[in-house]
């Protein structure tokens, strides 16, 4: 993306320029309401932007003149798993990762069912039977959740907060599960966090948001031994962990 | 306010707030309306298991689920409308004018307006705070992200479920009104069975039910399309969901009480139509 302002209304992020790489993680990261979670919005399309421009594979896409046609199919290459795995309750956790295959292709139904399976095979889910989001765990939810992202084959996986609210151990799992599929779907990873431990963990290059706009970005020994004071407070912050 | 700050130019020249509210709202419910008609079409063209599971759950929700309460409460109806008339008539000395009163009363007015109003009080509030919390949780984010209409997998089947649950509640509310008014001038009043029939079949038309289940699809329309319209404005937090429900509820009954007065009105005024 290059330039991103938004929204057209009241910008809250202002000039964002960002790539991601197949294959590559990235991660976007800032104290809570810096406009983290608004910048992912403007990436889905969710929210008008005021100016910038944002490419999906090449193909380029102008947020701010709202055309549905190539959004609806941008979308379709943008795997998105939200803070809290926004689930959708009254289906089970097998027909949240069906539906984006039953709405944007062409498998019958038990096609899509085997292959709502298999994601949640590859991201550690056996699910048995029909079980709603209700019923599951808030890492397994996670887990439901990153399965519907990755339905459509993405080019790019955003995920806002991922790993929010688990223990360390359960974290880490994630991490694992996630640096795994990586290779084998070749897709690009985005990350959304207030969380330090990514600014010391195994991610190519970390950008540092503070009040809607990135404030210093570089690979984890640059931001480890950036001056910047909101960079400082975040690094200096881990000790206190 | 500062003179120039961008509220002080846009209060001086903007729509008032009050008026601006209200035509974004009819917008909105329009372009709601409009969808929902379309994927309501679709639906019916080219229905899809996942959407038509929603629909099947909805009517057992929307449906079933208010079976109970309707019936209790169309027996009471039925009671007390038969109490009412024959009271009022007494003085005219017509009291056994209740029986004849029951059947068409019950199947143009109680029936379909006593549904509406129960289903209102039971689901209104419940499908406006169900998508005003799907706000919140960012269910509705996830579905647009995924390139999906939420008034194709949320609003249509709870509009679908609408219109089959409210004219068939309806049906079963207008027996069990009538039934109701049986056992009030039998037991209460003191008319025999035969009576009763006699005077229920000189008034009552099927027609009458044709007319009650028109209302009742009309009515299911405001209720399905107000509710899901108050749940899917709000913006994106928790304490909007009461406020949702609350709205959905008071917005649903004066939209019922206006097209049933209009209804009634149209057949009042054109000659021929009753």
């Amino acid at each position: 993306m290059r330039g991103l302002t938004g929204p057209a209304d009241r910008p809250i992020i202002v000039d964002i320029d960002l790539l991601v790489r197949r294959g590559e993680t990235q991660v976007v990261l800032g104290p809570i309401q810096c406009g983290k979670s608004m910048l992912m919005r403007h990436l889905l399309g969710l929210e008008r932007a005021e100016r910038g421009v944002v490419f999906v594979d090449g193909e380029e896409y102008d947020p701010t003149d709202g055309n549905d046609g190539l959004l609806r199919r941008l979308r379709t290459r943008i795997g998105a798993m939200f803070e809290g795995s926004a689930l959708l309750t009254k289906l089970t956790a097998i027909e949240n990762v069906e539906l984006p295959l039953l709405e944007h292709t062409d498998v019958t139904a038990a096609e899509a069912r085997e292959t709502a399976r298999e994601l949640l095979a590859e991201v550690g889910m056996e699910i048995a039977g029909e079980v709603t989001p209700a019923e599951l765990g808030r890492a397994a939810r996670r887990r439901v959740a990153l399965a519907r992202a990755l339905a459509l084959r993405p080019a790019v996986l955003l995920l806002d907060e991922p790993t929010l609210g688990l223990d360390p151990h359960t974290a880490a799992e994630f991490d694992e599960t996630l640096a795994a599929l990586q290779p084998r779907h070749g897709f690009g990873v985005l990350i959304f966090s207030h969380e330090v431990r990514y600014a010391f963990g195994a991610v190519e290059h970390i950008y540092v948001m503070a009040e809607g706009t990135i404030v210093e970005h570089g690979d984890r020994d640059a931001i480890q031994h950036s001056g910047h004071p909101v960079v400082r407070q975040l690094v200096d912050r881990r000790g206190h962990q | 306010m500062e003179p120039d700050s961008p509220q002080s130019h846009s209060a001086t020249y903007a729509v008032p707030p009050g008026i601006a509210s209200v035509g974004g709202r009819f917008i909105s419910r329009g372009r709601l309306t409009l969808g929902a008609l379309y994927w309501l079409a679709w639906l019916i063209v080219s229905p899809r298991v996942i959407v038509s599971a929603g629909v099947q759950r909805e009517i057992e929700a929307l449906g079933v689920g208010a079976l109970r309460l309707v019936a209790s409460a169309s027996v009471l109806v039925g009671l007390i409308a038969t109490f009412q008339i024959a009271s009022q008539l007494t003085a005219y000395g017509a009291e056994a004018m209740a029986s004849r009163a029951i059947g068409w009363f019950a199947a143009r007015e109680l029936g379909p307006l006593g549904v509406a109003i129960l289903v209102i009080a039971r689901s209104a509030a419940g499908t406006a705070g169900e998508f005003a919390s799907m706000s919140a949780g960012g269910e509705l984010d996830a579905l647009r992200a995924m390139g999906l209409d939420p008034v194709k997998y949320l609003v249509a089947p709870k509009l679908a479920a609408l219109l089959v649950a409210l004219p068939t509640l309806t049906v079963v509310a207008d027996g069990l009104i009538v039934f109701g008014g049986w056992i009030g001038n039998t037991v209460f009043l003191g008319y025999s069975t035969h009576f009763f029939l006699e005077q229920f079949r000189a008034s009552f038309d099927v027609f009458d039910i044709f007319v009650g289940v028109g209302k009742s699809v009309v009515f299911a329309f405001i209720i399905g399309v107000i509710a899901a319209d108050e749940g899917l404005s709000v913006e994106r937090r928790v304490d909007a969901i009461g406020n949702a429900a609350t709205r959905a509820v008071v917005f649903c009954l004066i939209g019922v009480l206006a097209a049933d007065t209009v209804i009634n009105a149209i057949f009042y005024f054109i000659p021929g139509l009753t």
